[in-house]
């Protein structure tokens, strides 16, 4: 305790160099904490996002994820009602919902264009997911709607389409067949990407299904009670399942893995760049702390204080320093990611996006506790490196140090 | 003054044998001491006189164990000290000498009890009695209404009474003291004079002074008057002659 209250006393000397230093450090702890939060606030956003668009684990045949089909649903799941019941058996599974993803034309008799369509249960579906469509006109669709569609923005656009309008839907059947079925438009939509929202056409099941002539669904999406539970549910279901594949969301969810690892180099770099500014901040003002005190490192060593000892007192000044200036930065952080959630802020829409979304900043316990240790302990390392040679030096050198 | 014999060496306190000490100033070797005996007895207040470059600080330097010799052999309390390595000396030097510097080279941060109180707690001297030692210690010396101050806030005089009193709260058998009424003016000098003497009569500590000050070698039981590096005399203060 002693040894603390000496490096405590010791920043006290040159008091607005301590400022500067532990402010310093306090700013770099701050960026680090923020940037940290910002990418993991947008991890936690797309690993919900990714799971609720396709469900904590997918369900299929194996040539599903790894051939491609000659004709629609060529490797799709048959049974589908049976297979769903021993999915719902499973203690940690919430819903099952089905998918049929198929693409063709639609066409408003005056022109038509490619889409790319989902077959879902709409009551499960939004249920399920909540609101995860942006309505724009007209409704969702609803458990007997059938013969509905629901168009993305862009394609209601082209096409002229509003609630009601009737259009028609083209695709091949499992047979190979051109298979044609008229439509109503029930809703318009955005999913917030606007290349997505020009193709994109949901409706329901059995309209999909009897547009390709088949009882088959692509995938099966099952939706788990928590994230916890997607590695020991995904060993329990696929035990039972031996002739099945079951993926876990993470496995198609290749928009979250590039963008993680986009953020983690560059929050990484960023990261690594201030800690060495904190790290080569401390080392100078350390330095220049060591070097006034020569004469009285050797007066100390005289009296009978032993190199590691010292070493231990300026480790703990660097630590004062740097553990202070993090302390101060961690609640800088603190402040900065709660006024953000109680007055949200709107980014404008990332490139390939037509909305922005609420700018905010994650509040990790680990994180915090990580980088404010890190900090201390890059403090205290920086510190003790740049005056390990002053301790060990001849002390009558140290004494006649002018 | 008058010349005589080398004191004896036997209980000395400290004892140095053929003591030689070369340094190197570039291209050049300087030496400083050439075989040099000494041995300084308890409570012995030992002068070390000459002019600059003489080597007494050398002498001081090896007493006080911060500095090696090349060649010779020091005796702390009988023991062959001059091998030691780096952390045994150190805990010599914490436990039996006391260093008393031209410019008290007190720690400015800490209050006058916090730097007397250093050498106790770095010998692990339980909380309590160090707070009784440094007590009597700074009365002492004088200065016990001034226990709170720090450094910058006492005289000169005040200040080397401070050293003193970190020099002697661990009872060491022997005190190196460097010029330590150089920065001091005559009347205060007096007082710190008068300090040392009654500190190492009342302790039985030795002290070995490094100094240009008449005043001072006059007041000391020997003066060692040190040229080109060896002992040119040795003298007794007049008033110390029986």
């Amino acid at each position: 305790m002693k040894w603390l209250k000496f490096a405590w006393l010791n920043t006290l000397r040159n008091r607005r160099r301590s400022l500067v230093t532990l402010s310093i450090a306090a700013l770099g702890t701050a960026a680090i904490l923020l940037a940290g939060g910002f990418a993991l606030y947008t991890y936690q956003g797309l690993e919900q996002s990714s799971a609720r668009t396709t469900g904590h684990l997918i369900v299929g045949n194996p040539e599903q994820f790894t051939k491609d089909e000659d004709v629609p649903l060529q490797h799709g799941l048959d049974n589908v009602a049976a297979l769903r019941q021993q999915l719902l058996a499973d203690p940690a599974v919430r819903h099952v919902l089905p998918r049929v993803e198929f693409s063709g034309l639609i066409s408003n008799g005056d022109k038509s264009t490619v889409m790319v369509a989902a077959g879902i249960d709409p009551d499960s579906e939004f249920a399920v997911k909540g609101p995860f469509l942006q309505m724009t006109a007209g409704d969702v669709l609803a458990g007997k709607s059938t013969a509905m569609v629901m168009l993305g923005e862009g394609l209601a656009r082209s096409l002229k389409a509003k609630p009601g309008t009737s259009l028609t839907l083209l695709a091949s059947t499992t047979e190979g067949a051109l298979n044609a079925m008229d439509v109503t438009v029930k809703g318009v939509f955005s999913t917030g990407i606007p290349d997505i929202d020009k193709r994109l056409v949901y409706t329901d099941i059995e309209t999909a299904q009897k547009l390709l002539v088949t009882q088959r669904v692509s995938t099966l999406g099952v939706f788990l009670r928590n994230m916890d539970d997607v590695a020991p549910a995904q060993a329990r279901i696929a035990a039972a399942l031996p002739k099945l594949t079951v993926q876990t969301w993470l496995d198609q969810a290749t928009f979250y893995k590039s963008v993680k690892a986009l953020y983690n180099r560059i929050f990484g770099a960023l990261g690594l760049i201030i800690g060495v500014i904190v790290v080569f901040v401390v080392t100078n003002a350390m330095a220049m702390a060591i070097i006034e005190r020569t004469r009285e490192i050797g007066t100390l060593r005289a009296m009978g204080t032993l190199p590691g000892q010292l070493l231990r007192t300026l480790a703990l000044e660097g630590m004062v320093l740097g553990g202070g200036g993090a302390i101060v930065g961690g609640l800088v952080a603190l402040g900065i990611s709660v006024f953000l959630l109680v007055v949200p802020v709107q980014m404008p829409p990332p490139p390939g996006r037509s909305t922005g979304y609420p700018l905010q900043v994650a509040i990790d316990p680990s994180m915090y506790v990580a980088t404010l240790a890190a900090m201390v302990v890059l403090a205290m390392l920086a510190s003790a490196w740049i005056a390990r040679k002053t301790v060990h030096r001849p002390i009558v050198d140290a004494l006649a140090h002018v | 003054m008058n010349t005589i014999a080398l004191h004896a060496a036997r209980g000395a306190v400290v004892e140095l044998r053929g003591i030689h000490k070369t340094y190197r100033l570039g291209q050049h070797v300087v030496p400083a001491l050439r075989g040099v005996d000494l041995a300084v007895q308890p409570g012995e207040m030992l002068a070390l006189t000459g002019p600059s470059g003489s080597g007494k600080s050398t002498l001081l330097n090896l007493c006080g164990l911060i500095d090696a010799p090349d060649q010779g052999e020091i005796l702390l309390r009988g023991q062959p000290v001059h091998q030691l390595n780096e952390t045994a000396s150190t805990l010599l030097r914490r436990d039996a000498l006391g260093f008393v510097f031209q410019s008290f080279n007190l720690v400015p941060v800490m209050t006058v009890t916090e730097n007397v109180d250093y050498p106790l707690f770095l010998a692990g001297v339980p909380a309590p009695e160090r707070k009784r030692r440094v007590a009597e210690a700074l009365e002492r010396v004088g200065l016990g209404e001034h226990a709170k101050h720090r450094p910058d806030a006492l005289s000169g005089g005040q200040r080397q009474r401070v050293a003193i009193a970190r020099a002697l709260i661990k009872r060491p058998s022997l005190v190196i003291a460097d010029e330590p009424t150089a920065s001091l003016d005559s009347h205060t000098a007096d007082q710190v004079l008068d300090l040392m003497r009654e500190c190492c009569h009342a302790d039985g500590a030795a002290f070995v002074i490094a100094t240009h000050d008449d005043r001072l070698t006059r007041r000391c039981d020997r003066v060692v008057r040190l040229l080109d590096g060896v002992i040119e005399e040795t003298q007794i203060p007049q008033r110390n002659i029986a």
